[in-house]
């Protein structure tokens, strides 16, 4: 009897040692696991403070309004499209046939482009930087159709980009270029 | 002997003997019983106390666990926060939240030279990365031995990135913080910089020093970073344009007191403060990051009869209706006060105003008298420091009111004999045409839908007449070139000759002019200033601001009316000319200026 109930203490201590050390490296396990993805997420914190930099600073007014002067000749609004208000405008036409909408559609290679409003260019008047790979046919040809009305008719010039202030191209020129002056 | 032996030696000892237990030995002696007994009783108290000890243990460790609620785990995640420490200098944003300071961690790279172990091959690596730096130096350093040499401090982000790609042993990194300006010059006197041990020291970054080191989130500025470029844009164009010293621009709104736009020129990269801009022409640093706009106090000159002739209309001095004689020019003292390009007659007040006499303007301010031109002035804020966010503002000169004499009401009049800061002039324009009241400017972020307190310095129907007599200078005044076809602008010029070592250079000219718009609702103020301009052929040798400061701020309007939301109107339309109808002048011919 005694030695019975010494083999089931002797065993409970041990289960229970046993279990005790199964659950402390458990949780250290668990607990590099938080380090390292605490640790991660500070990285990418960072990480994002960069890219929220870069961004800026690839938004400057004057890059942009430079990229606009190449690429896409956008006008400044002037009052004179402005001057209807959203309630003086009428309520949308009842839709039409199905027929014209595919018309309007069609790329601008494809014969009845004729048809459309704009003279649309073909697709080699495109600007050669525009990634006009990445775009469906039929924004790339309304969107050279926009520049072509824009750019007064005119050719469009090879984009040359002038950018004075963004010369270094990128954040990292920008602080290298503090780095040095400092 | 053999009773002798001991019983359990006993070779032969009966089969049912049993030996008493050791427990309780037989001890014959009366001293050992005594010890034994000792012993017993203090391992008793041993137990006793380290059972008591445990169960405090078990108790605490129970309580911890089951009772606690909780607090437990929750002081465990305090420990390592999940976010990084957040950086020394808070984020400042535009009010659209575009970035205009950001904190960069910046590696410096250092290395511990004993743990190099080819330093030929290490020197060609890391120069294949930073080939700016000198092969000689940076071969003696990883060379000598030394546990710690600064190779190069302040890494950009792909810099650091591909030294560690070279995997170099003995290469480390020490994280410093560093205030980088993604717009570079484009805000720079409002926002200023901070030097490298992150004090302000300049702008913004000065004057809420406090803010922006404590606040979590970012300080949410009232710019609009397009607004600034435009307006940047088309006071760099005009400063070109006319061979300027320098120019200056302010767009306000003049219900909230909010700062849209800010701009003095030449200004500064905050990115490195003190180098030269090749940008620009070459002047110094000192002089690039003086803010004209806050700090520079001058003469205005004609912009003052905004201010002349509310006071006059508000005390009742005059009306819409009546006028003063400008036929001949007044001699008082030494002084001889002329018209430029003079009408030589009687001229109602829309006519002073839009004509800008000079005359009638002093003997309008002389009918009101010094003591209410002083109190007029001062209702305004014109006569001290204006209250904003910065720390470089001006203090405006004006005489005392022991020497506030008639010939200063004569000159104040028209903007001469006073300085003041732009600042001063643009926030006092403000309240002029925003039915009285006199906001304080702010360049912290309204929260939309607020309209913070004000102070009523006239009455809204002076403010509606001034509204109309601004709206006549660029209609049929001297400001005709400022009209942004739908927005309804109105304004006034001035043209002021500057003053250095108390005389007036005929020469050096300060063209500026105060515009709002659209003028029968207004919502923006704008001044533009250029400094010294020079004429050209195109203005037919004229500098003064009808020339340069008006079309420039026409062309601004015109620009960022789209961007602000304004909703363009139909000039022409009744509501307008209702609006800003002047019925003393009805019927009646305007001449052309």
């Amino acid at each position: 009897m005694t030695k019975l109930g010494a083999i089931f203490w002797i065993g409970l201590v041990l289960a229970s040692g046993f279990t005790t050390f199964k659950v402390k490296y458990a949780v250290q396990e668990i607990d590099d696991e938080l380090t390292r993805v605490r640790k991660q997420a500070i990285a990418e914190q960072q990480e994002i403070r960069v890219l929220a930099a870069e961004w800026s600073y690839l938004n400057q007014p004057e890059r942009l309004a430079e990229l606009n002067r190449v690429l896409l000749q956008l006008a400044p609004l002037t009052a004179r499209q402005l001057q209807q208000r959203i309630e003086d405008i009428a309520w949308r036409a009842p839709p039409a046939a199905p027929g014209t909408l595919v018309a309007a559609n069609q790329p601008a290679s494809h014969p009845s482009a004729g048809a459309t409003p704009f003279a649309m260019p073909p697709a080699a008047a495109l600007p050669s930087a525009m990634p006009a790979g990445e775009m469906s046919p039929d924004a790339a040809g309304a969107l050279a159709a926009a520049v072509t009305v824009l750019g007064a008719g005119t050719a469009v010039p090879a984009p040359q980009l002038r950018l004075a202030k963004a010369a270094p191209g990128s954040l990292d020129a920008l602080i290298a270029r503090i780095a040095d002056t400092r | 002997m053999q009773a002798a032996l001991r019983l359990d030696e006993n070779p032969c000892r009966p089969r049912h003997f049993r030996p008493p237990p050791p427990c309780t030995p037989i001890v014959p002696d009366e001293r050992q019983a005594a010890l034994l007994e000792t012993c017993r009783a203090r391992l008793v108290m041993t137990a006793a106390v380290f059972a008591v000890v445990f169960l405090v243990v078990a108790l605490r460790l129970a309580g911890m666990a089951l009772l606690s609620g909780g607090a437990a785990e929750a002081s465990a995640g305090r420990v390592r926060s999940l976010t990084a420490p957040p950086p020394a200098r808070a984020d400042i944003v535009d009010r659209n939240g575009q970035l205009l300071a950001t904190t960069l961690n910046s590696p410096s790279l250092y290395a511990d030279a004993r743990q190099i172990l080819d330093a030929g091959e290490a020197t060609r690596a890391i120069l294949s990365v930073l080939p700016q730096l000198n092969a000689a130096d940076i071969h003696a350093k990883l060379s000598s031995g030394k546990s710690f040499v600064w190779i190069k401090r302040r890494l950009t982000p792909r810099q650091q990135y591909d030294i560690n790609r070279l995997g170099i042993p003995g290469l480390q990194f020490e994280n410093e913080e560093r205030r980088i300006y993604p717009y570079a010059d484009l805000a720079s006197h409002v926002v200023g910089f901070s030097g490298i041990d992150n004090n302000g020291l300049a702008g913004i970054e000065r004057a809420l020093d406090g803010t922006v080191k404590n606040s979590s989130g970012p300080l949410k500025l009232s710019l609009d970073a397009r607004v600034q470029f435009i307006l940047h844009q088309e006071l760099t164009r005009v400063i070109d344009e006319f061979s300027a010293k320098g120019g200056a621009g302010i767009i306000m709104d003049v219900h909230t007191g909010e700062i849209i736009a800010m701009v003095s020129l030449p200004d500064f990269d905050p990115n490195h403060p003190t180098a030269a801009d090749p940008k620009l022409p070459p002047s110094e640093a000192k002089e690039r990051i003086f803010n004209k706009i806050t700090l520079g106090v001058y003469e205005m000159g004609s912009v003052f009869k905004i201010f002349n002739t509310a006071m006059a209309l508000d005390y009742g001095v005059t009306s819409m209706a009546k006028g003063y004689d400008a036929s001949r020019p007044i001699r008082i003292g030494r002084f001889t006060i002329t018209d430029y390009k003079g009408k030589n007659r009687w001229l109602s007040t829309p006519e002073i105003f839009m004509y800008s006499s000079n005359i009638a303007s002093a003997r309008m301010a002389v009918d009101a008298g010094a003591e209410r031109q002083r109190n007029f002035l001062g209702r305004l804020g014109l006569l001290k420091p204006v209250p904003i966010e910065l720390d470089e503002v001006g203090k405006p000169h004006y005489p005392n009111a022991k020497s506030w004499r008639e010939i200063n009401v004569m000159t104040i009049a028209y903007g001469h004999g006073i300085s003041v800061t732009p600042l001063h002039l643009v926030t006092a324009v403000a309240a002029t045409v925003n039915g009285g009241v006199l906001r304080r400017p702010t360049l912290r972020k309204v929260p939309s839908g607020t309209i913070p307190p004000g102070e009523q310095v006239m009455s809204p129907k002076t403010s509606e007449n001034m509204r109309k007599l601004m709206r006549l200078v660029v209609s049929h005044g001297t400001a005709k070139f400022a009209a942004a076809p739908g927005y309804v602008v109105g304004g006034k010029t001035g043209t002021a000759e500057k003053n250095s070592g108390g005389r007036y250079q005929g020469k050096k000219l300060l063209s500026s002019f105060v515009g709002v718009f659209p003028m029968h609702d207004p919502k923006y103020a704008i001044l533009t200033m250029v400094d010294e301009p020079k004429g050209t052929k195109q203005s037919h040798g004229y500098a003064t601001a009808g020339w340069t400061a008006v079309p420039a701020t026409g062309r601004v309007i015109q620009r960022i009316g789209p961007i602000l939301g304004v909703p363009a109107v139909d000039e022409a339309s009744p509501a307008v000319a209702r609006a800003l109808a002047i019925e003393s002048i009805q019927g009646k011919r305007i001449e052309a200026y």
